[in-house]
């Protein structure tokens, strides 16, 4: 299948001719395509071509956020990647920060990892339950994202919102955490910690699993890297890249964790890799509760701002209002780069101020975009059953991948 | 990591799965909410539905500056009818007089519940409720009007039993009855 | 008023009763609604969820099958423009009508049954059962859709890789029983042993061969939905796509029947020997059809626990393992013939 390496520029050099191929279809109103349509050529059973098309779920971010002011970009860059919210927030207000230069509290840093790692198992159970219903498990896809709900129940309690959390500003949080969360929180993580035995025997370890993904859309350490391929799925190829330990941010310096990868980097590593990413994030998560210093949840440059009423707010209900400069904040001049790990992989951010109310330049580039390779190089030579494999395995998603 | 990839043999790997499965089948296991007859209390801090305190509000605009989606619009209005002095909002002094003022009004179509407004509110004049499932019958009603925006919405099915999640060691999230 | 011939009247009613009543139409319909509803409430017990509630909440949403099969009733029916259209009217009736047609050489009774009793029923049935997926290929030829139409060629291939352990495992139960005769095989069954212990490798090619024709997981390859829609029946609406759904739970039914009779000692253990309507004819059949259920019950379940499987590794396994189990089933049977005489 993928026997030399790949050539970046030979994406569409695939030419195929004449009436032998069946062209199928695959979406964009489709049960396996999501919001994209997946052009293949076939012969008999076997996949000759892959055409992704994607831009159907464009939503232009970019330009939305270049015509608002720097806040409301927020929510913005919260849809595009809905599973993966805190992470797409929080790489923005990273980027704004640096060019702001608010450093945020200690506390603050660790509630942004607290509620980045949360947010990362529920992203990785989306995708082990998008998987699973891809194989025509549907109860891996209840179970995922059933087990989902316990997490989201947490983020509810801690940022008053299940998904759409916008819960990172610039300079901080906006709320602290509540009572009684703490004891919450380990006893889901707890019940986590149970039910990956079970998914272990009914879904990992299932001999029908195994044979469906072992060996199947195998990308090598060098393709995967030639192809620019982020996250999970280039950790599973061998990688050991994490932006996390390389370029860490938030409290991620201070926690202890692993980065896992896998050495064959085919689907079923890809599965692994999400299992074993999950069980690292349960572990940050006690850290992260076990260390959380104490602290103001927000930088001083913005709580002096705050008026009387905020302040009492804050000492009250440990609540973060947002001063008159969040509206009209216009950072200085400048260009800022910022790199977070999400769920799928790093996201890229790169914004440029003039010093006015709307930021000139606005560019992100996301995970999802950066998977698409798979489809174009690594579904290419295998039967069209394994498409959903390659699909479910790189846990692609379309909104992400098309802003 | 190979540890972890090594396969099972199928035998045993059939038999595990299917027992694991017999196992879900047999104890009592659900998750899940039956959701009109039953419905949630929310934690108190849950971003719902929210209206304005017409008293605090100072109609300075914040809101509607920092709206992302831009849901929220300035009406006009007129406080002091006649003359008639107003009882003041709380921390300024008495007016008097009719006075021309504004007041936001919520487009619930557009609205996105990130709760900036009622963040970046000078005086906190917002009142947050925990109502988030409002349906709404024509498209009309996403556009209330000031006087329709300041009643407190209607939660549905108020004949549910109401209850509240716990985190389970079995189910992930049970229920029990809210105090 | 001489020449009314008396048996032959009871011989019609009887026929009648069997064919319409029990266990014929009426039983099949009332069965499928509670399979397709148990089914669900399986998969959503193991799923920790509720499954089918809001239709009929008191009895736990068991009416929602027959909701469904009412909304199919008065949906429209779509026949797409290029699709051959008496092909595509006929191919899900008669697919049913031959699932459904195979039940009159099942007997669920020594005295029970809709046609004379035949000596060669085994065959008949058999023969039958395997001419219903013929139907599903003219399904998915005539719909004139990509998708139905790979899913036609694989119904083709998963049919042809599984007809013959199929057979096989059916001939091993003749070799042991040595009958061609539901009745006489259950006899022989309680006068020893079931069917199940006797030769458990044949039971269980059965079973697999049952997974796979029935389109149950893990062999749902022919309507894989993340990459062929829907498969054969992808565009089908309104009443024909509910007779094509019910279809492989008619199947599975006679499947069930052919397996609780050939395996698990039919009317066991109800030995019958009277001749009377309450005893002689009914209460066998409902320990049959009991003992169906609980098979069909079974082989529901596996939803809960399995993905689906590639083409070409049910193809394979289909030529080598499930053939060499029944091969072994029948060396087994001829082996325990020559032993036991």
């Amino acid at each position: 299948m993928s026997e030399k390496i790949f050539n970046i520029d030979d994406l569409q050099n695939i030419k195929v001719e004449g009436e032998k191929y069946i062209i199928l279809q695959i979406g964009p109103s489709h049960p396996g395509s999501g919001h994209m349509r997946i052009k293949v050529w076939l012969d008999g059973d076997i996949i000759v071509k892959v055409d992704p098309d994607i831009g159907f779920v464009h939503r232009t971010s970019e330009w939305l956020s270049e015509r608002r002011e720097w806040i409301k970009a927020i929510p913005i860059v919260e849809r595009i990647m809905l599973p993966d919210t805190v992470h797409a927030n929080l790489a923005y207000v990273l980027a704004v920060e640096k060019l702001l230069g608010i450093e945020p509290p200690p506390r603050a840093q660790y509630l942004r990892s607290l509620v980045a790692e949360i947010n990362r198992i529920t992203s990785h159970l989306y995708g082990i339950g998008i998987f699973g219903i891809f194989l025509g498990s549907s109860t891996v896809y209840m179970w995922a994202f059933g087990d989902r709900e316990p997490f989201i129940d947490l983020m509810e309690m801690l940022t008053g919102a299940r998904i759409t959390t916008s819960y990172i500003i610039p300079g901080g949080v906006r709320w602290d955490i509540p009572n009684g969360f703490k004891e919450r929180a380990e006893t889901v993580l707890q019940y986590m910690e149970r039910r990956l035995k079970d998914y272990e025997d009914i879904w990992v370890k299932n001999p029908v699993v195994q044979a469906r993904t072992i060996n199947v859309g195998v990308l090598k350490k060098e393709d995967a890297i030639s192809l620019g391929v982020v996250g999970p799925n280039l950790r599973a190829s061998g990688v050991y890249y994490d932006t996390r330990k390389h370029q860490p941010y938030a409290a991620y310096p201070n926690l202890d964790f692993e980065v896992p990868t896998m050495k064959n980097g085919d689907a079923y590593d890809r599965l692994l890799i999400r299992v074993e990413e999950i069980k690292q994030s349960i572990r940050m998560i006690r850290q992260i509760l076990k260390d959380l210093p104490e602290g103001k949840i927000i930088a001083d440059q913005i709580y002096n701002q705050l008026n009387p009423v905020m302040k009492k707010n804050y000492e009250e209900k440990k609540r973060v209002m947002f001063p008159a400069f969040m509206i009209h904040m216009r950072p200085p001049p400048g260009e800022a780069t910022a790199k977070v790990e999400a769920g799928r992989g790093e996201i890229f951010f790169y914004i440029k101020s003039t010093g006015d109310k709307y930021p000139y330049r606005f560019r992100w580039v996301t995970p999802s975009f950066r998977n698409l390779p798979f489809f174009t190089h690594v579904a290419v030579g295998h039967r069209l059953a394994d498409l959903p494999t390659i699909y479910g395995s790189i846990d692609y998603f379309p909104p992400e991948a098309d802003r | 990591m190979n540890e972890v990839r090594k396969p099972r043999d199928p035998v045993t790997g059939h038999i595990k799965a299917l027992a694991k499965g017999f196992k879900y089948l047999l104890e009592p296991n659900r998750m899940t909410l039956d959701y009109p007859a039953e419905t949630m209390k929310l934690p108190p801090n849950y971003r719902g539905f929210f209206t304005v305190d017409d008293k605090k509000c100072i109609g300075c605009s914040m809101c509607e500056m920092v709206c992302p989606p831009e849901a929220i619009t300035m009406v006009p209005r007129i406080i002091g009818e006649g003359g008639k002095t107003l009882p003041a909002p709380e921390g300024e002094k008495e007016t008097k007089g009719p006075k021309r003022t504004k007041r936001p009004v919520v487009n619930w179509g557009k609205c996105i519940f990130c709760y900036f407004c009622v963040d970046v509110c000078p005086v906190d004049a917002f009142i947050p409720t925990q109502v988030h499932d409002v349906a709404f019958e024509k498209d009309k009603d996403y556009r209330p009007s000031y006087e329709e925006y300041l009643k407190p919405p209607e939660e549905p099915y108020k004949n549910a039993k109401k209850v509240v999640s716990k985190a389970d060691l079995k189910r992930g999230v049970s229920y029990e009855p809210a105090p | 008023m001489n020449f009314i011939p008396i048996p032959l009247i009871i011989w019609l009613i009887e026929d009648l009763l069997y064919l319409i009543i029990f266990p014929g139409l009426v039983t099949i319909l009332v069965l499928v609604i509670i399979i397709i509803w148990l089914e669900r409430k399986i998969a959503a017990k193991v799923q920790m969820r509720f499954g089918p509630l809001w239709v009929s909440k008191k009895i736990g949403g068991a009416l929602q099958s027959l909701a469904d099969l009412l909304r199919y009733s008065f949906q429209e029916a779509i026949i797409p423009e290029k699709a051959d259209k008496l092909a595509f009217i006929l191919a899900p009736g008669l697919m049913f009508a031959f699932a459904t047609i195979a039940l009159i050489f099942i007997p669920v009774g020594p005295y029970y049954s809709a046609l004379f009793p035949s000596y060669y029923t085994i065959l008949f049935s058999v023969a039958l059962i395997i001419i219903t997926p013929i139907f599903a290929i003219i399904v998915g030829w005539a719909s004139d859709n990509k998708f139905s139409f790979i899913g036609a060629l694989r119904e083709g291939f998963l049919l042809i890789s599984y007809e013959v352990p199929f057979l096989l495992s059916v001939v091993s139960m003749i070799v042991i029983f040595r009958t061609y005769n539901y009745i006489s095989a259950v006899q022989s069954q309680l006068n020893f042993l079931p069917g199940i212990i006797l030769n458990p490798l044949a039971a269980l090619t059965m079973l697999i061969v049952m997974i796979r024709t029935t389109g149950r997981f893990p062999f749902d390859i022919t309507e894989a939905d993340s990459e062929l829609v829907l498969g054969l029946f992808t565009e089908y609406s309104a009443l024909f796509f509910g007779v094509g759904m019910a279809t492989p739970y008619v199947e599975l039914y006679n499947f069930s029947l052919i397996f609780s009779l050939l395996f698990l000692g039919g009317w066991w253990p109800l030995n019958v020997n009277v001749m009377n309507p309450l005893y002689g004819l009914f209460l066998p059949g409902l320990v049959v059809v009991i003992k169906a259920f609980i098979v069909m019950a079974i082989l529901v379940f596996l939803r809960a626990v399995y993905p689906r499987y590639r083409l070409d590794q049910a193809v394979r396994s289909g030529w080598s393992y499930v053939l060499l189990l029944s091969v072994l089933s029948v060396i087994l049977s001829i082996v325990e013939v020559m032993f036991l005489r």
